[in-house]
């Protein structure tokens, strides 16, 4: 194991810098979680919901958050086998939905080439929007500190595994509140609202608003086509002509 | 086993390009669009959320959502912290719900 891989990779920093930084990073990702989890508990409880009123019970619900680590993966999951659905379906369902994963650990990679082998191959279980949007704001807003190995990795550590407990609770809670639990839309709008929220810091340049368009726009035409598949080329879409806007020197 | 086949499943899409494939080796044209990823995700996620199970044609009959997600959309834009735009959005649809 490549232990201290880290400094020999990271990025020169001075010594008083490095000091300020870590430390530091573990408070700045449970900040930054903070209104992550409060703007997910209508969706992780909307998930336990689903759970015991599909019929496909509590417990199943439940071990889903810790395991699948992502919502739309969790209830596509649900909803196949609620209907009955074999395992083939339901692995391909939940593989066309997650597979924006894919893209996620490929613009997140250079953040893992430093780091030791444990953490390459365990850590990317929490690749997922929430995380991954709350990286790619940090670097908006404190600019190269997370370039730094030993930062991104408490950072990192931190917001994943913080999530995750915070989902798999508030799965459980919805669980179990599910017999009195209303039927409200304010149960939908949280989750697309938080996106929202770390969307529009982002669209300051104009590559990323030609981008941010045309993935909405292709996303909304084509998302009548099967789980997951609109998202895809919306998201696709939406590279594509940030790319060729783009002027910058690559 | 379903469950766990699938969490298989989605693991094997997290680590492919971080672990088994590093993306550094991807061709540079696709290494060029990698940056552009966030917004293009992000926005897609909210207009699919909008469009849900309907289509493209709820895009067009606007509703609790639409309001909602304007008005988070506004205060995302005022204010820097992230929880406003959700308590804001929540806010205008227990609102809706109360009112109607």
């Amino acid at each position: 194991m490549s232990g201290d891989g880290s400094r020999r990779h990271g990025p020169p920093m001075s010594i008083t810098v490095r000091h300020t930084l870590r430390g530091g990073e573990v408070r700045t990702a449970v900040r930054d979680l903070a209104p992550v989890v409060l703007g997910l508990t209508p969706f992780a409880l909307l998930i336990g919901v689903t759970a015991v009123r599909s019929g496909v019970g509590a417990g199943t619900g439940i071990l889903g958050a810790p395991l699948l680590y992502g919502g739309s993966g969790q209830l596509t999951a649900l909803t196949l086998m609620a209907g009955g659905a074999g395992l083939g379906a339901v692995l391909a369902g939940v593989s066309l939905v997650n597979v924006r994963f894919l893209l996620y650990a490929a613009a997140l990679e250079p953040h893992f080439r430093g780091q030791p082998r444990w953490f390459r191959w365990i850590a990317p279980h929490f690749v997922v929007d929430p995380v991954y949007a709350m990286v790619t704001r940090r670097r908006e807003l404190s600019g190269a500190e997370l370039d730094d190995p030993v930062t991104f990795r408490r950072y990192w550590t931190t917001a994943g595994v913080g999530l995750g407990v915070a989902w798999t609770a508030l799965t459980a809670a919805g669980a179990l509140l599910a017999p009195v639990l209303p039927t409200s839309s304010a149960l939908d709008v949280a989750a697309p609202a938080m996106f929202l929220a770390m969307l529009v810091p982002q669209l300051r340049t104009r590559p990323a608003r030609v981008g941010a368009v045309t993935a909405a726009v292709v996303a909304a035409l084509a998302s009548s086509l099967p789980t997951g598949l609109g998202l895809l080329c919306g998201i696709a879409a939406g590279v594509v002509a940030a790319t060729l806007t783009d002027r910058s020197p690559s | 086993m379903t469950l766990l086949a699938s969490a298989v499943a989605t693991y094997g899409l997290r680590i492919v390009l971080i672990t088994l494939v590093p993306a550094h080796r991807l061709p540079a044209v696709l290494r060029r669009g990698l940056p552009h990823l966030a917004p293009a995700a992000l926005a897609g996620l909210v207009a699919t959320a909008l469009a849900g199970h309907a289509g493209p044609g709820a895009l067009v009959a606007p509703g609790p959502t639409h309001l909602a997600l304007a008005v988070a959309g506004l205060v995302a834009w005022r204010f820097r912290n992230p929880a406003l735009p959700v308590l804001a959005a929540v806010v205008v649809a227990v609102a809706w719900e109360v009112l109607s």
